[in-house]
């Protein structure tokens, strides 16, 4: 026991530390010092960074009575989360001003839902899976219902209810499985339908495994919490809420679809078309919106379906695209959330608030140019190379699949459209006395955005580096 | 001297200028950037000369960049691989030569936001330069892109001094209409380059996605077609092939001057280029299939919008849509496939690529002084400028492929090619269909001639001033192109042998 917690489990270990020491010292200190908080997070998010090096990933680790795992797939998972949950924590600082007294155990959540998030991506039997992402989805409905005001609340409860029927489903198709296999661990359900003929109740067990999870993505059947959670967010949530579960459940997802649900052909094409509908759905819903968050929540289920197609399309090659894209969506989405951080979102929420933005803030409206763009896949940009790479993932997996292709390319054609609607606004000529004023962001804030456009700049012109990364973490998956 | 004639100097080169350009560094004195962006595009266009000069078409000019000794997409075989053979470095020394008129040009059409502007322009620049000299398809997509942001701006800013709302509103809409058809055009082509790249490793076993390795020879007859018919679509927006025309008359008449002479002279271009790359050079078998059926949209190109030319009253728009049914005859020399086929094909990009832009040339030059673009209401330009009218005498009587000037040689050289074709009935007749062109081509363009430039004087514009010496130096050296060409059309045939 105590050699898995030296050999995998130490990054989990700080940061559960860490969260103890934040509640901690919620009762100990006085509001006033409510400053502090966020540099403890800080300290115990890079400290967990610093103790990944000790994480045994050669060969695969199994820990825990084969519950956990690392190999270097969950590595780079586990990292791209730390470093997500290091931004937000960076880009909190608004928020924790607003709630003073609790800001030590927002962050306390905050690094649990870290926590959560790794555990996830390292889980390895469907128990853990099903702990460790109830961890993350209960600190996340705290984190949403964090801000002041009904609206967040509100926004927490729906995120609630639907997650508490996802779960539902999803410990369904769990007991469907384990009368099947006998059993829960993901190694043995791989051998026993490898050496067994399945039945069609296997692939209905498959089905609502993945989809239970897959709510978390806004992918359909679960998909409708999406708009009204992102109405009622702060960004600094939004830009958690929709980096850090995703990072988890793709994680798991591809390793879900590359072993104990591999044998489904069913899943795939329902998978897929869900996939589709999903995308159809987003895309066109976001045609007629007219507030940034909305038309943003749209393009994250609209994304998460795009990889969702590529991910069900189970191959090394498409793993290596869903770990890319991934990667580059994250950094994409901090970029426009932390922009959103920057000005104030109760004065601009639609998109005609931002008309003439770009002449009174040149660099702010540029770097927030650059995260949308990379989110339509203009090239320069990490989003032009990471749609390539998973389309062209999609098309080499077989002719059958082409069509569902032509479909996505087309709705990146709408999807290009309503980037646009955000972002053409900026550039408007206005009056001089109608001009937004200089906006003075925060050092933290300025990080942020200054970091997320730097990486998807890089990305986008030195990718190979990146993709040699992604494609090792998939053939050792 | 090798070291010294690189592509990527050529390509990148305004890239960079460009970035200098908007940095908040350089100067923001309007006369300064102003001369220092002609300077430097006449600069670029002596380069590109000189790049031709030294061009031996049995040793076509090749240059890969490697990040940090690495390809740039090792995983998918994907390289910075640039190569320039005589088709496209024709095309580049035009590109570099209408970018050096439109700035010329630019001194009175633009007032506002210059800095912006001239980024944008020499960003515009590098991106096609990009496209004619990339060895690589997913580089050729990567420009492909990239050319739509400057492309946008230009269209839907704001550069004249007192333009009204309507206008404004009117400009922007048209540049979102272009960036949507373009968009969807271009992810089309990259199903196409996606799916062959695809077919390509399947078949042959290399992974590249560079024009050398691609073959088409072992990818099913179906999955040719399909590949082909995608890159056509995204290929005949930019071209424009009818029915994915619209974006065009709109871009073109709302933008600015220069960057309308930018649009008709280079930009269109583009698509018929990467019909001969893709298409003609890269899936020979497929197109000879799809050849007959493209002949026929074509002739619909050239007839159908001959005949909406006509009815124009916008002379702008007039001169939008000539470029459409011109496209055609493009696109018809490319269907002969064979040798004097595709070089008419290549000359009529050239010839056209200068007319069009004297054309918009002369109609900014009306427009400045008159404020008016209506041909019911423009007439006697001729008494008020007798400088321009001549010009303009000169440049439509090109236009209409009167001999002497580029545009009749092409235009011969097609109906030739075509004639000649081995492959299909279709193109022998449709080679008869393409001649009404020069007939309803000089019925409309004299219509323009005849309507503005003669009859009474106009009201009110008693103080009007012809050409001035940028206007002069821009049309004369579009003339001189033109007769050059016209007179010794040798001296692009024989460099595609």
């Amino acid at each position: 026991m105590l050699n898995d917690i030296f050999n995998i489990l130490l990054p989990q270990v700080i940061i559960g530390i860490f969260i103890v020491l934040l509640l901690v010292l919620e009762i100990i200190c006085s509001p006033k010092m409510y400053k502090y908080a966020r540099f403890i997070a800080l300290i115990g998010i890079s400290s967990a960074i610093l103790f990944l090096s000790t994480v045994q990933t050669e060969p695969q680790y199994f820990g825990m009575c084969n519950s956990l795992m690392s190999d270097s797939y969950t590595l780079l998972f586990d990292f791209v989360i730390l470093i997500c949950g290091f931004l937000v924590t960076l880009l909190s600082r608004k928020l924790i001003k607003s709630i003073k007294g609790s800001a030590y155990s927002y962050f306390a959540i905050l690094l649990t839902a870290i926590f959560g998030a790794m555990s996830v991506v390292s889980s390895n039997d469907f128990l853990t899976l099903f702990v460790s992402t109830e961890v993350l989805g209960f600190s996340t409905y705290f984190l949403i219902a964090s801000a002041k005001g009904y609206k967040s609340k509100e926004a927490s409860f729906k995120y609630l209810i639907m997650s508490a029927i996802s779960t539902g489903v999803f410990l369904f198709g769990v007991s469907y499985l384990y009368g099947i296999t006998g059993s829960i661990n993901f190694n043995e359900i791989y051998k026993f339908i490898s050496e067994n003929d399945v039945s069609v109740i296997y692939s209905i067990s498959a089905i609502l495994i993945i989809f239970g999870i897959a709510s978390k993505l806004a992918v359909l059947p679960f998909a409708n919490w999406v708009i009204d959670v992102y109405k009622g967010c702060e960004s600094s949530v939004l830009a958690f809420l929709s980096t850090i579960p995703k990072l988890a459940v793709f994680g798991i997802l591809c390793r879900l679809l590359v072993f104990p649900l591999r044998n489904s052909f069913e899943l795939t094409f329902v998978v897929a078309i869900a996939a589709l509908i999903t995308a159809l759905w987003a895309n066109t819903f976001a045609l007629r919106e007219n507030n940034v968050k909305v038309i943003l929540a749209c393009s994250t289920s609209a994304n998460s379906s795009y990889v969702m197609l590529a991910a069900c399309l189970v191959s090394v090659y498409n793993v290596s695209a869903v770990i890319f894209y991934i990667i580059c969506y994250v950094f994409m989405n901090i970029g426009a959330f932390a922009f959103l951080n920057i000005v104030d979102e109760k004065q601009y929420l639609k998109v005609e608030d931002f008309r003439g933005f770009f002449h009174s803030n040149q660099g702010l409206a540029g770097a927030y140019a650059v995260s949308i763009l990379a989110l339509a896949g203009i090239p320069i940009t990490s989003g032009f190379v990471a749609k390539i790479y998973l389309f062209s993932a999609i098309a080499s997996s077989g002719l059958l699949f082409v069509p569902f292709l032509i479909i996505l390319l087309i709705l990146t054609v709408l999807a290009l459209f309503y980037y646009l609607k955000i972002l053409l606004p900026l550039f408007d000529d206005i009056d001089k006395n109608a001009e937004i004023p200089k906006l003075s962001p925060v050092f933290s804030q300025k990080f942020v955005l200054i970091s997320a456009v730097i990486v998807i700049l890089l990305v986008g012109v030195f990718s190979e580096k990146i993709i040699e990364l992604c494609r090792f973490a998939a053939y050792n998956i | 001297m090798d070291k010294f004639l690189s592509i990527p100097f050529l390509v990148f080169l305004p890239m960079v200028v460009s970035i200098i350009l908007i940095s908040p560094l350089f100067t923001s004195n309007e006369v300064m950037i102003r001369r220092f962006v002609k300077g430097f595009c006449s600069f670029h266009f002596l380069y590109a000369v000189i790049l031709l000069c030294f061009f031996d078409s049995a040793n076509p000019y090749l240059s890969e960049i490697h990040f940090l000794g690495m390809d740039w997409i090792q995983a998918l075989g994907i390289k910075f691989a640039f190569k320039l053979d005589s088709v496209s470095i024709i095309l580049s020394v035009l590109t570099s030569f209408i970018f050096m008129l439109a700035a010329i040009a630019s001194k009175f059409n633009i007032r506002k936001n210059q800095k912006f502007y001239y980024s944008m322009l020499l960003l515009l620049m590098s991106a096609i330069l990009g496209i004619f000299s990339s060895n690589d398809m997913f580089l050729f997509f990567l420009f492909w892109e990239l050319e739509m942001i400057p492309a946008y701006f230009l269209i839907g800013s704001k550069f004249l001094q007192n333009s009204t709302v309507e206008q404004e509103t009117e400009a922007k809409n048209s540049a979102v209409k272009f960036i949507l058809y373009t968009f969807f055009g271009s992810m089309f082509m990259l199903l196409g380059i996606l799916l062959l790249h695809f077919y390509n490793f399947a078949s042959s076993g290399v992974l590249s996605a560079s024009f050398a390795d691609i073959s088409d020879i072992s990818i099913p007859y179906g999955i040719q077609i399909t590949i082909a018919v995608c890159l056509l679509i995204g290929f005949g927006v930019k071209l424009p092939i009818v029915p994915l025309h619209t974006w065009l008359p709109d871009a073109h008449t709302n933008a600015v001057t220069p960057v309308s002479m930018v649009l008709a002279g280079i930009l269109l271009k583009t698509g018929g280029y990467g019909i001969y790359k893709f298409n003609y050079l890269t899936l020979p078998n497929s197109f000879k299939v799809i050849a007959p059926v493209l002949a026929v949209f074509a002739i619909i190109n050239i007839i159908y919008i001959a005949f909406v030319t006509y009815a124009q009253t916008d002379i702008k728009r007039i001169v939008a849509y000539s470029s459409i049914s011109n496209m055609g005859l493009v696109l018809l020399g490319l269907c002969a496939i064979n040798k004097i086929g595709l070089s008419a094909s290549i000359f009529h990009m050239v010839s056209h690529g200068l007319v069009s832009c004297g054309l918009f040339m002369i109609v900014g030059i009306v427009y400045l002084r008159f404020k008016e673009r209506n041909i019911n209401i423009l007439q006697g330009i001729a008494n008020k400028l007798p400088r321009l009218y001549g010009f303009a005498v000169l440049i439509v009587l090109a236009s209409i492929g009167v001999p002497l000037f580029a545009p009749f040689i092409s235009e011969i050289l097609t109906i030739i090619g075509t004639l000649n074709s081995e492959f299909s009935v279709v193109l022998k007749y449709s080679a008869i269909f393409a001649l009404p062109l020069l007939i309803l081509s000089s019925c409309y363009m004299l219509k323009f001639l005849h309507r503005g430039f003669f009859g009474a004087d106009m009201d009110g514009f008693d103080k009007v001033n012809d050409i001035s010496i940028h206007e002069f130096i821009v049309l004369a050296a579009i003339l001189a192109g033109l007769l050059i060409f016209g007179l010794y059309p040798n001296s692009i045939i024989g460099l595609l042998g």
